[in-house]
C-alpha cells in the first residue's frame, strides 16, 4: 500500500492525535479520499457512501486511544472499520447488493482504490472550465443543458469540455502509471 | 469514427451512467469504452462540501473528547521527545529540548512527569492555603468601623398615641380689646375645628348662625365645664371680661383662642392646642418624618476605648421641618453626645401636622453607637 511511504511520520502523528484529539484532523485529511473511494465502490449511492464514510471516521476517532502501532498503516485500520461497517450494512439489508464480502481482500480492488484516489486528485488539477463541467455533471448530476445555461455556453461546447476533461484525466492517469 | 460522434457517444454513455445504477454501457469503440470507464469512476467523486462538513463534525467531537478526563489515557509516551508540527507542517527530527512547551509548539507530546505534577500540586495548595488564611494575618490590623444607627423614637405615623392628659403643646389667645384683663375660668370644649370663638361676654345675643364656642385642640382633652368659661391663666376672677387681646376669644392674645398666645388654642403658644411650646404627637398631631438624616461621626475617644452606647435626644421639629432646641435626654459621654447633637441639627424633616397644617412637634431621637 502506497500510504506506507511516510510510516514513521504517521506513527508520530497517531501518537500526537492520541494525546491531542484535535490533531486527528491531520489523519482525516490524509485518509479521507482513500476511505471514501473504498466505500464508494461498494455502495450504490453517493448518500450511502457519505453516511458510511462519516461512520468510519467517527468510530476511528472514538477508538483512537486504543489504536496500537504494529507497523500497519493507519489507512488499513480505517479500511478495516469500513469493511466491518459495510458487512454490517449488508447483513442488515439481507443481501450483498452485488458486492462480494470477500472482495475487501482482493489485490485488484486495492489497486482500483488507488486508481480512484488518483483520479479524484487529478480532477482537482484539471483546467478550471473542465473541472467545473466534471463537477456539475458528476457531482451534481446536472444535464448538459443546465450546465450550458449556467456557464452561458452552447451544449456542444459543454460536450467538448466534458470530452477533453475525460481525455485529460486518461492521459494523466497513464502518465502516473508509467 | 469521427471525433464528433465519439463526443456524442461519450455524452450519451454518461447520461446512461448517471441515470442507471448498474452503469453498464454497451459500446464497441475502445476509446469510448475507456473514457466511459473513467466517467463511471467519477460518479463516486466525493463532494468537497461533504469532506469539509465531516471534518467540522469530527473537530467538534474532538472537543468533547478532549474535555473527557479519560481522554488520552492509553497513549504512547516513548516518542514524546519528538517534535510534531501543527497541520500544514512536517514532522521534524527527534531531539530533546529544554522547556519544549514554552513556545507552545509541542503540546500534546510533552510527557507529564509525576514528580513535577506533585510539585506543582503542592505549590498550588500552599498558595491556596495562604490566600484562605490571609484574613487571619490581617486581623491584628483590623480597623473597627463604627456602626451608628439612629431612630426617630417618636415616629408614630402608623398609629396615634393617646393624648397627653393635660398638655398637648401649642396654644392660642384672644380677646376683644376690652380694657380689663380676662377673668379666670376654664376654656370651652376642645374641637378639631373652631366655628365660633369662646367669649365670656357675648356681644351678639342673636347670632346669624348659632354654634357652640370651642377652642382647637385634641378633643380628648377635657376641662371641668362646671365653672364659668374663662382664661385658666388669668389672675382675676372678675369682673367678667373677654380680655385685652384681639381677634375674638378670651385673654390678651390674638386670633380667637384663650390666653396669651396666638391662634384658636389655649395658652402660650400658637395654632391651637394647649400648654404652650411645641406639640406632642398624638391626639390628631402627627409626628414629623425624617427625610434627610446623615449619620453622626464616632468620636475618636470612644473609638479608642471601644465604647458603645445609646444617646437619646429630645428635639423640637419646627413647622419648617428644621430641628431646634436639641436637648440630651440620655447621655453616654466620651464625646458621643456632642457628635449626636451635631448630626441631628443637620437633619431635615417633613413637619408634623395638626388638622393638615404643619406645626412644631417635640420628638425623641435615639442614636445607637456600635462598633463592629
Amino acid at each position: 500500500m502506497k500510504v506506507l511511504e511516510n510510516a514513521p511520520d504517521e506513527q508520530l502523528l497517531i501518537a500526537a492525535a492520541q494525546r491531542d484529539p484535535a490533531l486527528f484532523a491531520e489523519l482525516y485529511e490524509n485518509n479521507f479520499d482513500r476511505v471514501y473511494a473504498f466505500i464508494a465502490r461498494r455502495v450504490p449511492s453517493r448518500q450511502d457512501a457519505e453516511d458510511l464514510t462519516a461512520e468510519v471516521f467517527h468510530e476511528a476517532l472514538r477508538n483512537l486511544a486504543r489504536f496500537e502501532w504494529q507497523g500497519v498503516p493507519f489507512a488499513a485500520w480505517l479500511l478495516g472499520i469500513a469493511g466491518n461497517r459495510l458487512a454490517d450494512r449488508w447483513r442488515r439489508a439481507g443481501k450483498h447488493q452485488g458486492v462480494p464480502a470477500n472482495d475487501l481482500d482482493e489485490a485488484g480492488t486495492e489497486a482500483k482504490i488507488e486508481e480512484n484516489l488518483m483520479l479524484f486528485q487529478l480532477v482537482d488539477d484539471l483546467p478550471s472550465d473542465q473541472r467545473l463541467v466534471i463537477c456539475r455533471r458528476f457531482l451534481e448530476q446536472r444535464s448538459l443543458r443546465e450546465v450550458a445555461r449556467e456557464l452561458g455556453r452552447s451544449e456542444g461546447a459543454i460536450k467538448q469540455l466534458q470530452f477533453r476533461a475525460l481525455q485529460n484525466l486518461r492521459t494523466r492517469m497513464r502518465s502516473r502509471h508509467v | 469514427m469521427s471525433k464528433t460522434s465519439v463526443i456524442d457517444q461519450i455524452d450519451e454513455g454518461i447520461e446512461v451512467l448517471l441515470s442507471r445504477a448498474d452503469g453498464e454501457v454497451p459500446v464497441s469503440d475502445p476509446e469510448v469504452t475507456e473514457l466511459l470507464a473513467l466517467a463511471a469512476e467519477l460518479r463516486a467523486l466525493p463532494r468537497p462540501d461533504f469532506k469539509a462538513e465531516l471534518k467540522a463534525d469530527l473537530l467538534e467531537e474532538t472537543m468533547s473528547i478532549a474535555n473527557t478526563p479519560s481522554a488520552g489515557g492509553n497513549l504512547m509516551t516513548t516518542t514524546m521527545t519528538t517534535a510534531i508540527a501543527k497541520r500544514g507542517r512536517h514532522i521534524t527530527s527527534l531531539r530533546p529540548e529544554i522547556l519544549p512547551t514554552l513556545a507552545g509548539s509541542e503540546y500534546g507530546l510533552y510527557p507529564v512527569q509525576r514528580s513535577s505534577f506533585m510539585a506543582s500540586l503542592v505549590a498550588h495548595a500552599a498558595m491556596l492555603a495562604l490566600l484562605v488564611t490571609s484574613g487571619i494575618w490581617a486581623a491584628p490590623n483590623f480597623h473597627e468601623k463604627p456602626r451608628i444607627h439612629s431612630v426617630l423614637v417618636t415616629d408614630l405615623s402608623s398609629y396615634v398615641l393617646p393624648p397627653a392628659p393635660d398638655r398637648a403643646g401649642g396654644g392660642g389667645g384672644g380677646g376683644d380689646s376690652d380694657i380689663l384683663q380676662a377673668s379666670k375660668g376654664n376654656p370651652p370644649r376642645f374641637s378639631r375645628e373652631q366655628i365660633a370663638p369662646p367669649a365670656i361676654i357675648v356681644r351678639s345675643e342673636q347670632p346669624k348662625l348659632p354654634a357652640e364656642p370651642t377652642v382647637v385642640g385634641p378633643p380628648a382633652l377635657t376641662f371641668p365645664q362646671t365653672s364659668p368659661i374663662g382664661d385658666p391663666f388669668a389672675r382675676v376672677l372678675g369682673p367678667l371680661s373677654n380680655g385685652t387681646g384681639t381677634g375674638g376669644g378670651i385673654g390678651n392674645g390674638d386670633r380667637g383662642g384663650v390666653g396669651p398666645g396666638t391662634g384658636p388654642g389655649v395658652g402660650d403658644g400658637s395654632r391651637g392646642g394647649i400648654g404652650g411650646g411645641p406639640f406632642l404627637p398624638g391626639g390628631g398631631v402627627t409626628a414629623p418624618h425624617l427625610i434627610y438624616d446623615p449619620e453622626p461621626e464616632y468620636s475618636e475617644e470612644a473609638r479608642k476605648q471601644k465604647y458603645q452606647g445609646v444617646v437619646v435626644l429630645q428635639v423640637v421639629v419646627g413647622d419648617d421641618g428644621r430641628p431646634r432646641d436639641v436637648r440630651i435626654v440620655r447621655s453616654v459621654g466620651l464625646g458621643l453626645d456632642e457628635k449626636a447633637q451635631e448630626a441631628v441639627r443637620t437633619w431635615r424633616f417633613a413637619p408634623g401636622t395638626m388638622n393638615g397644617r404643619p406645626v412644631a412637634v417635640l420628638v425623641n431621637i435615639q442614636v445607637n453607637f456600635r462598633l463592629y
